[in-house]
């Protein structure tokens, strides 16, 4: 039986790993102060640790390098665990890996925490827990100029469209094209990208009309070429992002919580929004999700 | 454009990147050796005779190379913890990549392997030579130039592909532009710049490759050698001079002259305490099949100390058969054979032979010296080297007293001006001279010859049997299968017509050959010699 419920877990691992979404994000507030130095009183079991954070450092504004120290992380997610871990009281490393390995190497117990864009799905809460912080918003990335005139998800029909492979973007895509061709339209030509840099050169070179992915790399992506690109539409979605931590490690969940309901009360969280000129709207009060 | 060009040339010698080359290397070096020696014991276990064992490595195969890597890292890396075994992020890539390789470097090696003549390992098997020994001296060094290639192709695949293992937390060098490019969006000047670098990483393998390629190429010249290096082949160019001087008087190459006193004192240092009046080799009901072929059927025959015999018949009698019995390089379904009083790599449980497990062991101690039809040189060995080798590795004996042994027979049989030369620049009859050093370099009590001549040009027969000649004259044991007549009528003292797996006569030469009795040995030898005329003149 054990074996059996084992296998069962090596299964979703690996389906896990080759499902690969891209997520989003948004919060509020409370009152409180940090108190590190109470540690050892309120969360025993995170003494003497090291919190790995296991992040992929290549999803701007969320997780990137630091252009003047390539070996050095920022991010608004980086940020946010930094000054979490510090209002906790522990010392954090990062493992930087790819972002489908991520929450894989949480529930195997080799990374403590997943902090890197990660939807809240209940499919995914039957294995780690969510610690939320943010409502994720879409964008849709065009070329400069908008030359299809793409103005909503109701001007796809017929158009070239790419998203992440596996992402909740792409079974978007396949929903409206199925809509269309039901309503006598095109249907949606949808081209998938293994890495979102790659996704944006699809649109650069004329390959796809419209990328759709979160809205913060959107913007990222304008932000850093603006000759190129331009914004379509943003979408507020129902998609709630969330820090991944291990089912088994109900302390942790509870100190990530109670440190950002600190930095959400005490404008913590809203000045690193700003930092990286983040809509502060899609904040969320936190909560943890179990199921 | 050329600012395009300076952060190019910024991004190739960026830190960041560059450590992610010295990880990509750290991983596939260790992944490679592990990979290597993993896939050696594979590559073994897949030509093993027993067939579990077999089985057992292609299933590793056949599931290593059918499951995605990715799967596999992952599975390492996130699933093994379950179990309780926690490995980090390099050692579960090092072992993740190495298990891979074992598996791909299995079948290239097994390849290698198979691409070096079966000949080769008989002729190391006839002399004593355990099969691990065989394996290092003589299969590997030649089956390299095959292996190589392959090598050098999975060597820079592993490098290129450790990428793959950011999925379990290694940040290398592709993994670290991509994080880059994430960031800036540079992917031109970034991705350009890993590529220079990986194409400085894999230059580097190809140079290897060449350099190993050049080393293993026994068809190119090289300088002599000492005979102390673990492996059949040096790394190093020169090594030490020709030993000329172990020469005792010059001789002209070509010339076979025999120092007799000294060969006497070689070979009789094996014999000595043989002195009991039994026959030296006794076979006694030797039956052989192949599958439904019976090649022998019920075969009694003796050789007594000092004879020459000779085997004749025609091809598919057995006679080959029966000399390879001899030694053991055929195994016996009935029947016995002694040499000495002793079976080699047989012992008697309840009435019935079995073979022994040390059969290489067996035939060392026997020493029964052996000459093969195709020469059966070892390819990568010079002259010199082929007649050391089984003295220093099978029979321990000290490298210098073996080199001045092995100079003075390859003087002997005339060829002291090419002691240094790769048998392939030998002529035919010269490589089956160097054979008979070879074989007279162990000491031996018997001589088995099998058919020495017949792959050689007819102009050549006859240095070969003139050195068959002045052995049989010293006194050695030898079982002779040949169909030079002139040499059987002058040479033997025993002449044995074989066919169909039976010996059919006899005798003296004069009464085998000078009055056969049975029309079937009448027949064959009216055949053979209508062919041998021309080489018989050659030879007397």
């Amino acid at each position: 039986m054990r074996v059996f419920q084992g296998l069962k877990r090596i299964i979703y691992i690996c389906t896990l790993t080759l499902t690969v979404a891209f997520g989003t994000h948004a919060a509020m507030a409370q009152e409180a102060k940090c108190h590190p130095e109470q540690l050892a009183t309120k969360y025993p079991s995170l003494v003497g640790k090291t919190i790995k954070i296991a992040t992929d450092g290549a999803t701007p504004p969320y997780s990137m390098r630091d252009p003047n120290d390539f070996n050095k992380l920022i991010g608004l997610d980086n940020d946010m665990a930094h000054a979490a871990f510090d209002c906790i009281g522990v010392p954090v490393d990062f493992m930087i890996g790819a972002w489908s390995g991520l929450l894989p190497a949480v529930i195997a117990g080799q990374a403590d925490v997943m902090w890197d864009t990660l939807y809240y799905t209940p499919e995914r809460a039957k294995e780690a827990d969510f610690v939320i912080y943010l409502r994720a918003a879409t964008g849709g990335l065009v070329q400069k100029n908008n030359p299809k005139k793409i103005k909503s998800l109701d001007d796809v029909c017929g158009i070239r469209a790419t998203a992440g492979l596996g992402s909740t973007e792409e079974a978007v895509f396949r929903d409206l094209s199925a809509k269309c061709v039901a309503a006598g339209k095109a249907a949606i030509e949808i081209v998938t990208f293994p890495d979102i840099p790659a996704g944006s050169r699809l649109v650069k070179n004329d390959r796809a009309d419209l990328l759709m992915i979160d809205l913060g790399l959107v913007n990222s992506f304008i932000a850093a070429d603006p000759d190129s690109f331009d914004l379509a539409f943003s979408i507020l979605t129902d998609y709630k992002v969330g820090v991944g931590v291990a089912k088994n490690n109900k302390e942790l969940s509870q100190a990530i919580f109670d440190a950002l309901k600190i930095l959400q009360a005490n404008g913590t969280e809203e000045a690193i929004y700003k930092k990286y000129n983040f809509d502060h709207k899609q904040a969320l009060p936190t909560e943890i999700l179990t199921q | 454009m050329p600012s395009v060009l300076k952060e190019l040339a910024g991004y190739v010698v960026e830190p960041f990147l560059l450590q992610g080359a010295v990880t990509a290397i750290e991983i596939a070096a260790v992944a490679m050796v592990g990979g290597i020696i993993l896939g050696l014991g594979l590559a073994l276990m897949r030509l093993s005779r027993v067939a579990p064992v077999r089985w057992i490595a292609w299933f590793y195969i056949w599931f290593v190379r059918g499951t995605p890597q990715l799967l596999q890292l992952v599975f390492l890396y996130d699933a093994l913890p379950i179990i309780g075994i926690k490995l980090d992020t390099f050692t579960t890539a090092v072992v993740g990549f190495a298990l891979n390789e074992a598996a791909f470097s299995a079948e290239i090696i097994r390849g290698g392997i198979l691409s070096v003549n079966r000949n080769q390992s008989i002729a190391a098997s006839a002399f004593g030579m355990p099969p691990l020994l065989t394996l290092r001296r003589i299969i590997l060094p030649q089956a390299m130039r095959a292996i190589l290639p392959g090598m050098a192709n999975d060597t820079i695949s592993m490098i290129k592909g450790t990428s793959i293992a950011s999925v379990i937390f290694v940040n290398e060098l592709t993994f670290r532009s991509q994080q880059i490019v994430g960031q800036n969006f540079k992917f031109f000047t970034v991705f350009a710049a890993a590529g220079i670098i990986y194409l400085v990483m894999t230059s580097a393998i190809a140079g290897i490759q060449i350099l190993l390629e050049r080393r293993f190429n026994f068809e190119l010249e090289r300088k002599p050698a000492d005979g102390n290096r673990l492996f059949g082949f040096n790394f190093g160019r020169a090594a030490t001079p020709p030993p000329a001087a172990a020469i005792g008087k010059p001789v002209k190459s070509g010339a076979v002259v025999l120092d007799r006193e000294w060969l006497q004192s070689l070979t009789s240092g094996a014999s000595n305490g043989d002195t009991d009046s039994r026959p030296f080799v006794i076979g006694r009901n030797l039956w052989k099949s192949y599958g439904d072929r019976e090649v022998l059927k019920g075969v009694d025959f003796t050789v007594n100390r000092g004879e020459v015999v000779v085997i004749m018949g025609p091809s598919g009698s057995g006679k080959s058969t029966l000399l390879r019995m001899v030694n053991h390089l055929e195994s016996i379904d009935q029947g016995e054979i002694l040499v000495g009083g002793k079976h080699i790599g047989y012992e008697r449980v309840n009435g019935a032979f079995r073979p022994t497990g040390d059969l290489a062991s067996a035939r060392a101690k026997a020493r029964i010296g052996m000459v093969f039809q195709h020469f059966n040189l070892f390819d990568h060995l010079t002259a010199l080297e082929n007649v050391m080798e089984a003295p220093t590795r099978v029979h321990r004996e000290d490298a210098a007293k073996a080199r001045e042994t092995a100079m003075r027979l390859l003087t002997m049989v005339g060829l002291s001006n090419h002691t240094d030369h790769l048998p392939h620049r030998l002529s035919g009859g010269q490589q089956q001279r160097v054979g008979i050093a070879r074989a007279l370099a162990i000491s031996p009590r018997l001589m088995l010859f099998d058919e020495p001549t017949s792959a050689l040009d007819p102009e050549l027969v006859g240095e070969v049997l003139a050195v068959l000649r002045q052995l049989a004259d010293l006194g050695m044991t030898m079982i002779v299968v040949t169909h030079e007549i002139g040499f059987a009528r002058d040479v033997a003292d025993r002449v044995i017509f074989m066919d169909e797996g039976g010996i059919v006569e006899q005798g003296k030469p004069s009464e085998v050959i000078g009055n056969p009795r049975h029309e079937r040995t009448r027949r064959f030898l009216r055949l053979v010699e209508e062919k041998t005329e021309e080489t018989d003149v050659v030879s007397a």
